[in-house]
């Protein structure tokens, strides 16, 4: 049977890339290819953009209320077709119905927030900055703006900037990962049926050409990307070189610090979510697990247990817990970690490399992992793992785990587990990371905070979502004015 | 078939307030318990909300994952045959309905004890199971 080939959406309508290059679509808990998609061409990325740059000045000139209204309208539609999101996500990213429920939540909660946009968007005002003189500020939308999104959360990330820009009166091109093509899909068939204006919201799929035709775009007045570092720091260059506006977050090595005093049974679940939830897929997933004092004994036999009653399996089987890691070439990643670890003397208490799932011969599986004894400079303590594995670095005391936080380089996420307010205080105020967590152990901003680290972890200097997301889509124009 | 996460929890809480609507339906169209319809349809209409409320929960409610599997809790000990509403003796039916009040008001205590870290979850299921306890008490002088 030929699988389904994904398609652009331009203009209001769906159509084909003229691409001659495709990729394959893989449900990794089974390891089958379930769709194709074409590698988008610049010409694609033109076409879109002049479709955007069309629908601009109307758009912009439709009343904020308005535009919100489309998107109370998309929250409905989206909620009616929650299950059908979650089920499409699960089946082409791997993670667990579960997890795939609450990152349509998510999702979903930036729609809700940019609805806000009467009172978010609002400039200000100072009357009598000189005599007879009064000064206004308005925000003005900008243009077309573009995303280019990552494979862990195909449904949400788009959605931390596509709704903010479009409420402000900017039109939209987004480009999903070619590796997760069929959730943006499955969204923008939704979206379709709101009815938006032709060309406010585009989608081109694609690849490496697709995103440098974006970066060159001289029509594209700004873009926000979520992936690795590299190319983070990558895009934040180009647009700077053709003057964009830009956001770039990058990659993480999150520390999770327990105390002495933490309250270990309390912290066991949201402690072992922390590194296997979304099979440690998540740039605020746990990768170094940081005992302090004497409580690693104990900590690490209540952990260890924990991860060992990890269930994988398919993410649609409500049996499971955790799924498979994305691709056949992401499992060879992790796997090559967990050699590197091996081979520079980390000791190996959890082994996952072995891992397998009846009746799932073919999925990319790998199990929980932990290793003990590791230190610093050791790669698994200093790389991004982005898989179920744990990196336990011991430490003395708060001064070395702050020490070893803010030596990563990456500072996206830490998170302390303790008892003590004074811990929790001194944690806070003197780590890099620009995302916290206090007896949490992601340290998820909810739509109305922003999200983005700091360092290593994040190009730019806005945010994602948040109240400042307004001031990467607008552009604050100030009127001095006096009637003479 | 064992309940272990939320998302199992939550399908098999839609079963059963299905399974109870179609169950009040078929015995509101029952000639026999036709002193009884008002109720019924009722009862139908209320499960049928309640399935609503089970996927709003299930959709709202997803804030923070549990990888550790709930335990010793399975879909066996909460299943009720309720076929044949439609063909029944009045008092045959409104035995079947107590059971399937009682069965629920069990199910969402249980499910709210097991799934407790998700107080907001806990929370909703513990109103639904407050409503079964209701329902039980209209049906408890029938029959």
């Amino acid at each position: 049977m030929a699988l389904p080939v994904m398609k652009n959406y331009i203009n209001g309508e769906w159509v084909e890339s003229d691409s001659k290059t495709f990729g394959d679509v893989w449900n990794p808990a089974k390891g089958e290819k379930i769709a194709r998609v074409a590698y988008g061409t610049r010409a694609d990325v033109d076409q879109a953009v002049k479709a955007a740059r069309a629908a601009f000045w109307e758009w912009r000139a439709t009343p904020p209320l308005s535009r919100a209204r489309y998107l109370f309208r998309l929250k409905d539609a989206f909620e009616e077709n929650f299950e059908d999101i979650a089920k499409v996500l699960t089946r082409e990213q791997g993670k667990v119905i579960d997890e795939a429920r609450g990152e349509v939540r998510r999702m979903i909660e930036n729609v809700e927030h940019a609805t806000g946009v009467t009172t978010l968007m609002c400039g200000y005002t100072l009357e009598d900055i000189a005599k007879d003189i009064d000064c206004k500020g308005h925000r003005q939308p900008v243009g077309v703006f573009a995303a280019i999104a990552p494979y862990n959360f195909p449904a949400m990330v788009p959605w931390w900037f596509l709704p903010y820009a479009i409420v402000s009166g900017n039109t939209y091109v987004l480009k999903p990962s070619e590796q997760v093509p069929m959730t943006q899909t499955k969204i923008f068939e939704i979206l379709d049926s709101v009815g938006f204006p032709e060309g406010v919201v585009n989608m081109v799929h694609g690849s490496k050409e697709v995103v440098n035709a974006i970066l060159d775009h001289p029509d594209i007045a700004g873009v926000s990307f979520v992936g690795s570092s590299p190319t983070a720091k990558y895009i934040y260059e180009r647009c700077g070189a053709t003057g964009k506006r830009v956001q770039a977050l990058g990659g993480a090595k999150n520390i999770v610090a327990v105390m002495p005093d933490a309250k270990l049974d309390a912290a066991m679940p949201s402690l072992i979510t922390s590194y296997y939830g979304c099979t440690g897929q998540r740039c605020l997933s746990g990768s170094i697990l940081t005992p302090v004092g004497d409580v690693a004994d104990a900590l690490l036999e209540k952990f260890t247990a924990a991860a060992q009653s990890i269930q994988m399996g398919d993410g649609l089987d409500e049996k499971t817990s955790m799924g498979p890691v994305v691709s056949a070439a992401h499992k060879q990643r992790v796997l090559g970690y967990i050699e590197k670890g091996i081979a520079e003397g980390a000791k190996l208490i959890l082994d996952g490399r072995q891992a397998k799932v009846a009746d799932l011969p073919n999925g990319f599986f790998v199990g929980p992992t932990i290793f003990d004894e590791v230190s610093p400079d050791m790669t698994i303590a200093r790389e991004e793992i982005f898989g179920p594995v744990v990196s336990v670095v011991r430490c003395k005391n708060m001064n070395d785990v702050v020490e070893l936080i803010n030596s990563r380089g990456f500072a996206n996420a830490a998170c302390i587990y303790t008892s003590s307010g004074a811990s929790a205080r001194e944690f806070k105020y003197r780590v890099k990371p620009s995302m916290v967590g206090v007896n949490i152990g992601i340290a998820a901003p909810m739509s109305f905070f922003p999200f983005g680290g700091a360092g290593q972890s994040m190009f730019g200097d806005t945010k994602g979502h948040g109240q400042e997301i307004f001031n990467f889509f607008t552009d604050t124009k100030v009127v001095i004015e006096r009637w003479l | 078939m064992p309940l272990q996460n939320f998302g199992s929890i939550l399908n098999f809480a839609e079963e059963l307030e299905s399974q109870d609507q179609r169950f009040y339906e078929a015995a509101a169209g029952n000639p026999a318990c036709a002193a009884h319809q008002e109720l019924f349809v009722q009862l139908a209409a209320e499960a049928a909300k309640n399935v609503k409320t089970v996927q709003r929960i299930r959709r709202e409610y997803v804030t923070e994952m549990i990888l550790e599997p709930v335990r010793d809790f399975t879909r066996a000990s909460f299943c009720e045959a309720c076929e044949g509403a439609a063909v029944q003796a009045a008092a045959e039916v409104l035995a079947t309905a107590k059971r399937l009040e009682s069965r629920a008001e069990r199910y969402y205590t249980e499910a709210a004890d097991k799934i407790k870290a998700l107080t907001e979850v806990a929370r909703a299921l513990k109103t639904l199971g407050k409503i079964r306890k209701v329902r039980s008490a209209k049906l408890a002088p029938l029959g």
